[in-house]
């Protein structure tokens, strides 16, 4: 049984307009490029022009003595003053664990960082830049994970002796899962491949660092979503004690995982910084957030599933190749761990298991990405499963519900060791079908129509620091958080995950009221500074900032009014039990005329006058909440397409998702998010891509050639809801800021199938581009080429 | 080119600045970094997101596209005019009630280039098919975005 709320909801549940939205409708946020510190100057990055190369030399002396320039940081220069970044997430046998702020020997990819132009404007600083002459001898690039692979590959660290960087069986002995994949009478394989992608906020990254060196502080303002976890790395690299280092999320215009690192090139801005004693700003250009933010979501995958006459799922299996990058970010392998952790999704399988390999290109590195791992294991399942139902004539629909598994067989652990722990999978699938039928268009137009169904188990709250460890994720998984109801009657809700378009200054603050029983604008939600701010290991990724973060709020807020009603009983000589809150006032139930405003309650108990015995002053309370459990949201999604057969063209003309998150805090807020990631899971599905040559160039380094969806691709989107709570979060929420992304790819793909049926066995790449459907349809369906 | 400057001169949401720049200063970066109007936001720096869109003499533009000399002699109009005395815009407020932002990044140049589109005459249905399509916004799904330019529009033509 979940711990609920203690006072009857009246805040949770209810579409509250967001309480910050003023200041971003009037432009009177502050983003990061909005601070302007005197004495400031500007930086730009000097970095790699090649994929693979030897640094013979960086000669600096064509910048001469240009007054404008104040410094300039050579990569020998950084890389003494600086110590390796540590990775987070490292999996057993993982050959690469840290990786240099600069490299001073080999460059591994286009855009690596190699030092830093610091000038009084940002276009002095790049002028410079431009006159440095990097010498270097290029060397053959690994520009595709296959390639990293054949005898004669180019080597990232020749001392290996190979690319590969992890190396590690998932699930299910592969012997197990290979004889039962012998013994059942049906086997559907197939060969995917998900496509590199790159996050993209509108907002690119950037800082402003200010070093003190009259108290040896370093203040760094950074676009990031891990204030704390950017805070130690950076103390860490520049050798600094922790407390000595703060970091501020100001406003923060999106992240999506993209801000979930903190990179190099922050480092040497903040090595910068120190260096010339006055504040340097540097802003990542949006060409430079395609070379040196961190991309994902590349995988292959040789995939099987196993079923009998039934349609009952006897195995799956699956040997994933990743594409690491150049090195393994702080979450290295993590997304490739996740895309088979999760590959099982919502069904029930007799065994399941798989190869995790990940190998080294020279390419930009891969991290975090909203979906993480799980949009790959939707991909690659949901196409199985749709192909498997094609096999013996069973319609999509059925085929997932005779292997899903059911309300009642839960808590479930599946052979990835996941728990699952409680919902209606069938109940999502079921409606989604229906909705898809509703209304849907009947046009004769020409085009091919079909329809699609992608179901899948999201894993949420990140997370039980147990959890975390079991992983080797080195940050622990709790949240804290302090809420202090003021002398005035107002409340400070103080958290350590912070908000970059989530809303959380919203939904903490009704989950916050609601517990307090004051109106939501009595309640203030303070974040993202490390300096007042609880500490927080993970920081908001992993959707995990209101189940994990918004638990403890539940309970911080819970134990305030419980003192709150205490010492309020005590002066009015009752019992808390009859009491009742109304509008700003406590009172004896049925007696109007004993309240007393909550303002003069609270006013006392910082006095500390009129105290109940033994209780001590002040309206205070800290909670650290680190969760039983993982907490599995879970949706099925459904498309409805048109195919123009002689463009390859595809319009979604219907869109609908069937969801549960467990208690929604704000219905308006979740159907955002879900809104804005199936946007960007339609843009992984039709447009969004990557490209690399074979020698490791990047092709895609504009908003001109790397598309991301407009208004004009994204259909509006039908979504349900129903509410299974979560049994390890107080309050019963469960996390779902990633749902959205992790579905469209599969939904589209299944109904690209359905619809020309053709070329069902070659829809296994995305993104599903006019040229490739094109090429598919030439392909099976013949006509002018 | 470095070094060369001019004398620019313009009026921002009724206030006239003179400002001397080099001549290859971009409009966006003349607002925000030297006239200190920083709710236009800039994410592409080429002309596709549309986050930098002001009204210049009227007409909604992509201030990154400009110069700031081109802009010599002009009435600029930014997201910082349209609230008066406390009270949002119709269509700012529209955007608050449809939650029609997240980050709330991109959303100045979506705001100004759809009351400078309303403004030269176009249609709902043009505002919503082509003017938001020239727009990126990577957090909300466009989904009430339209919503809210829908629930403005009444009034945005009224005025």
């Amino acid at each position: 049984m979940s711990e609920t709320l203690a006072r009857p909801a009246t805040l949770v549940g209810s579409r509250v307009p967001r309480v910050n939205d003023r200041k971003l409708l009037t432009g009177a946020c502050r983003f990061v490029d909005d601070i302007d510190l005197p004495g400031m100057v500007h930086a730009t990055v000097l970095r790699s022009p090649v994929a693979h190369g030897r640094l013979r030399s960086v000669d600096v002396s064509p910048v001469g003595d240009d007054p404008d320039v104040l410094l300039v940081l050579t990569p020998q220069e950084v890389a003494e003053a600086t110590r390796p970044i540590p990775c987070v997430w490292v999996m057993p046998g993982q050959r690469q664990t840290s990786y240099p702020v600069a490299p001073i020997d080999v460059t591994r990819y286009v855009g690596e960082p190699l030092g830093l132009v610091v000038a009084t404007s940002r276009a002095g600083a790049e002028d410079a830049r431009d006159l440095i002459v990097i010498a270097v001898d290029e060397l053959p690039a690994v520009g595709a994970p296959e390639a990293a692979l054949g005898e004669e590959a180019p080597l990232l660290h020749p001392d290996w002796g190979t690319n590969v960087v992890v190396d590690i069986p998932r699930g299910d002995p592969g012997e197990v899962v290979t004889a039962a994949v012998d013994g059942s009478p049906h086997l559907v394989s197939m060969r995917f491949r998900i496509q590199r992608l790159s996050g993209n906020p509108v907002e690119t990254r950037g800082l402003v660092a200010h070093w003190d060196s009259r108290t040896q502080e370093l203040t760094v303002w950074l676009a990031t979503q891990v204030p704390h976890h950017a805070r130690d790395h950076l103390a860490e690299t520049l050798g600094l004690p922790f407390d000595a280092v703060r970091v501020v999320a100001p406003d923060v215009g999106g992240g999506f995982g993209t801000k979930d690192h903190l990179y190099p090139d922050e480092i040497i801005v903040c090595l910068a910084a120190m260096r010339l004693d006055r504040p340097v700003k540097w802003i990542e250009d949006r060409n430079e957030s395609f070379l040196a933010s961190v991309q994902s979501r590349e995988q292959i995958h040789e995939a099987r599933l196993a079923f009998a006459d039934d349609g009952r799922f006897v195995a799956l299996h699956t040997d994933l190749l990743g594409d690491i990058g150049a090195h393994p970010s702080n979450v290295g392998a993590g997304p490739a761990f996740v895309a088979t952790g999760m590959l099982e999704g919502p069904y029930k399988f007799d065994s399941a298991g798989g190869r995790l390999r990940c190998v080294l290109t020279n390419k930009t590195p891969t991290g975090a990405y909203r979906g993480f791992g799980m949009q790959q294991a939707a991909w690659v399942r949901e196409r199985l499963v749709d192909e498997a139902a094609r096999k013996l004539a069973i319609d999509p629909a059925e085929i997932r519900r005779r292997n899903m598994i059911r309300a009642d067989e839960l808590p479930y652990t599946t052979h990835h060791f996941q728990n699952y722990d409680s919902g209606d999978y069938v109940g999502a699938l079921d409606r989604a079908a229906e909705l898809i039928r509703t209304d849907a268009p009947h046009h004769e137009d020409g085009r091919r129509r079909g329809i699609g169904l992608s179901s899948y188990i999201e894993f949420t709250g990140l997370g039980p620091s147990r959890v975390q460890q079991l992983v080797n994720f080195r940050l622990g998984g709790y949240e804290t958080a302090v809420v202090r109801m003021e002398s005035d009657g107002t409340a400070t809700v103080l958290t350590g995950v912070c908000s970059h378009g989530q809303g959380l200054e919203t939904s903490l603050a009704q989950v916050a009221a609601d517990q307090l029983g004051i109106p939501l604008e009595d309640v203030t939600v303070v974040f993202g500074d490390t300096a007042t701010a609880p500490y927080s290991s993970t920081g908001t990724i992993a959707s995990r900032s209101m189940a994990v973060g918004g638990g403890a709020v539940v309970r911080a807020a819970g134990r305030v009014q419980e003192k709150l009603m205490r010492a309020a009983a005590h002066m009015l000589e009752a019992s808390p039990e009859d009491l009742e809150m109304q509008g700003r006032t406590i009172g004896v139930r049925g007696v109007p005329s004993s309240g007393i405003p909550v303002r003069e309650l609270a006013e006392k108990v910082w006095l500390g006058w009129d105290l109940p015995e033994g209780m001590a002053p002040g309206l205070e309370e800290r909670e650290l909440h680190d969760p039983a459990d993982i907490s599995y949201s879970y949706a099925t999604h459904a498309a409805a397409i048109a195919v123009d057969l002689e463009t390859g063209e595809i319009e979604i003309e219907r869109y609908v998702v069937a969801h549960d998150c467990g208690v929604i805090v704000n219905p308006m807020i979740v159907d955002g998010q879900i809104h804005g990631g199936v946007a960007q899971g339609l843009g992984g599905a039709l447009l969004e891509d990557m490209v690399y040559d074979p020698e490791g160039n990047p092709l895609t380094t504009t908003f001109m050639d790397y598309l991301l969806p407009s208004s004009g691709e994204v259909p509006d989107v039908v979504v349900e809801h129903t509410e299974v709570p979560s049994p390890f979060i107080p309050g019963g929420m469960k996390g779902m800021g990633e749902g959205g992304t992790i579905a469209p790819a599969a939904a589209i793909g299944n109904a690209l199938a359905d619809a020309v049926p053709e070329i069902a066995d070659l829809v296994t790449e995305t993104p599903l581009s006019p040229s490739r459907v094109w090429t598919w349809i030439r392909q099976r369906l013949g006509g002018e080429s | 080119m470095k070094g060369e400057t001019r004398l620019v001169s313009v009026t921002v949401n009724g206030r006239r600045h003179e400002a001397e720049t080099e001549v290859r200063t971009l409009l966006s970066d003349f607002l925000r970094s030297e006239l200190g109007y920083t709710g236009t936001h800039v994410g592409c720096e080429h002309g596709v997101c549309g986050a930098c869109t002001v009204l210049l003499d009227g007409a909604a533009v992509r201030s990154c596209l400009l110069l700031a000399p081109q802009a010599d002699g002009a009435e600029i109009t930014t997201i910082e005019a349209l609230a008066s005395e406390g009270d949002l815009h119709p269509l700012q407020e529209a955007f608050h009630r449809e939650h029609g932002l997240q980050c709330g990044f991109c959303t100045p140049g979506i705001v100004m280039a759809v009351l400078g589109e309303s403004e030269a005459g176009r249609d709902l249905d043009e505002v919503v098919d082509d003017v938001l399509a020239g727009h990126l916004c990577r957090c909300t799904g466009y989904v009430n975005i339209r919503a809210a330019v829908r629930r403005a529009w009444p009034e945005l033509t009224r005025r």
